[in-house]
């Protein structure tokens, strides 16, 4: 049937409506770039979404739980034998994404007799400055987006994933607002949360053109820390050390939520 | 980063490989070597001369445990290099410290510090203290061909400190073809090890008080002498370079994790107790 090329087409849009549907309902992620480092941030209801990659580099992902390990092993995997035969400074977001995940993930999402892989990433690599951290969003036809500058857009210091496109656009444009990358571990981590209610909060209503009443969106944060538990790490910037990812318990952090 | 390395295939298993597996899949690292089965020796030769030219000791003191080791690497009767480090960090918790060829010893703790991070990274918990002793025994006896051939001996010691169950200070030595012992009290390896081993002994035994029982200050004395002592008769040990201002390298793994001291401090120690 795909000799034909409107087959074809048609075949990967069916596809790509499947895979946007299986996604819709994925609890969204949130790194923000502060002083000190990146912050991931998320509620965690069943499983593990956040991830350590290399020294500078952690994993968010959500999609089917086994599509999302097998890329996360690829990843540990290219990362850890290029620090091993050359240096950890060698090791860059950049190339593991561009060169290796996205190709592969294209691949596997147009060969329409094969599976593609069920699952959207967002990836973070601290650095020195917090302009030069980067951010890059893969998704499961290989689409990678970055925080850089684009002809319509200033460079971000955040970047968010969710099930739907409204929903990151959302909290993007909450972010775009709130967000500054000078800002301390309490502020980031105050933005996050607030961040990933509006994200949450938009999955569940078909049309939200405006962003939600503050008021609202503490009352949904508070709600859903009464009921779930937060999933949260750290990339420090902190030169010191070269293993900079720490993972964050629910009790460290919600001694620093205040209201 | 080739893109071909990514292999996602039906045969994809990252779970099972070690990290020197991986390292091996990918033509990384040289294959476990097999020796032939006919020894080159004569009867009345030794099949391999030990080359391990150096002094290391390690002994647990009240603070954790203690390594140190002298800075000097020798070719045969030649010094090359008189500020080598022989006691590496291999994790927040972990210290290889190495006797042997210096080419072999420093791939083998590459290879072990990022197994460990592998490990954990993939795995999503930290290697347990018997895995780390059980996966530096594996690299030592792929290594025994090199061993054999008399060109790659290692013979490390390994120190590291277990926060579960119990926290506590572990302590092991390797012979150079794999076998692990944990040491009660303290180890040495290298071709100043056996006056190290008579001076420590002496002193958990006869001394002030148990190795255990010291204080930093005391256990930094302690390890400054026996280097000394060690140097006095192997000229394969540094020891103390007293014109140079050399010092030994002496790390201390606790449970804060590891701790290199200051030059300044081991020269106070040094000056006081032992010049």
């Amino acid at each position: 049937m795909i000799e034909e090329p409107y087959r074809w087409v048609e075949a990967i849009a069916n596809r790509r409506e499947y895979i946007e549907m299986q996604l819709a309902s994925g609890s969204p992620i949130v790194a923000l770039g502060y002083r000190d480092g990146i912050l991931f941030l998320t509620f965690g209801q069943r499983r593990q979404k956040l991830f350590e990659i290399y020294d500078r580099i952690a994993m968010g992902a959500i999609g089917h739980p086994g599509d999302i390990e097998r890329l996360r092993m690829a990843a540990i995997e290219l990362a850890s034998t290029e620090g091993f035969t050359r240096s950890a400074a060698d090791v860059s977001l950049r190339r593991l994404v561009h060169y290796s995940l996205s190709p592969v993930m294209k691949g596997a999402f147009e060969q329409v007799y094969g599976a593609p892989y069920l699952a959207r990433m967002l990836f973070a690599e601290v650095g020195d400055r917090p302009e030069e951290d980067l951010f890059l969003r893969v998704d499961y036809d290989g689409e990678i987006a970055s925080n850089g500058a684009t002809f319509t857009q200033a460079r971000r210091d955040f970047a968010v994933l969710s099930g739907t496109r409204q929903s990151s656009e959302q909290m993007e444009s909450f972010l775009q607002a709130e967000h500054s990358p000078d800002a301390g571990f309490e502020a980031a981590l105050k933005s996050g949360l607030d961040a990933w209610s509006i994200g949450h909060m938009t999955l569940q209503t078909s049309d939200a053109k405006e962003l939600p009443e503050r008021t609202a969106i503490t009352k949904y944060r508070q709600e859903q820390l009464a009921k779930a538990g937060v999933e949260a790490g750290i990339l420090e910037r902190d030169a010191s050390r070269a293993i900079r990812y720490r993972s964050l318990l629910d009790k460290e952090l919600r001694a620093l939520i205040h209201e | 980063m080739e893109p071909s390395l990514v292999t996602l295939g039906p045969h994809f298993s990252g779970t099972a490989d070690d990290f020197p597996a991986l390292l091996r899949r990918k033509g990384l690292l040289a294959p476990a070597t097999v020796t032939s089965t006919s020894p080159v020796a004569t009867p009345h030769q030794k099949s391999w001369q030990p080359t391990e030219a150096t002094t290391i000791l390690a002994f647990k003191f009240s603070g954790g445990v203690l390594v140190a080791g002298d800075r000097r690497a020798t070719a045969g009767n030649t010094v090359v290099y008189d500020r080598a480090d022989k006691v590496l960090e291999i994790d927040r918790q972990s210290i290889m410290a190495i006797a042997g060829v210096p080419a072999t010893a420093w791939e083998m703790a590459r290879v072990l510090e990022h197994s460990f991070q592998y490990f954990r990274r993939t795995q999503l918990q930290e290697m347990s203290v018997d895995g780390k002793v059980r996966a530096l025994s594996k690299l030592l006896r792929d290594n025994i061909g090199f061993v054999m051939q008399g060109v790659g001996v290692v013979v490390p010691i390994f120190a590291t400190y277990n926060s579960h169950p119990k926290p506590e200070a572990r302590l092991y030595f390797y012979d150079a073809m794999g076998a692990q012992f944990e040491a009660a009290d303290y180890a040495a390896t290298g071709s100043g090890s056996p006056a190290v081993r008579g001076i420590l002994y002496y002193e958990n035994n006869w001394g002030g008080k148990p190795l255990q029982k010291t204080s930093e200050d005391e256990a930094i004395s302690i390890a400054l002498r026996a280097l000394d002592t060690a140097a006095e008769s192997d000229t394969s040990t540094g020891g103390v370079d007293r014109s140079g201002k050399i010092y030994p390298l002496i790390k201390i793994v606790s449970r804060e994790g590891i701790r290199t001291l200051p030059e300044s401090k081991i020269a106070a120690v040094f000056k006081e107790t032992v010049a």
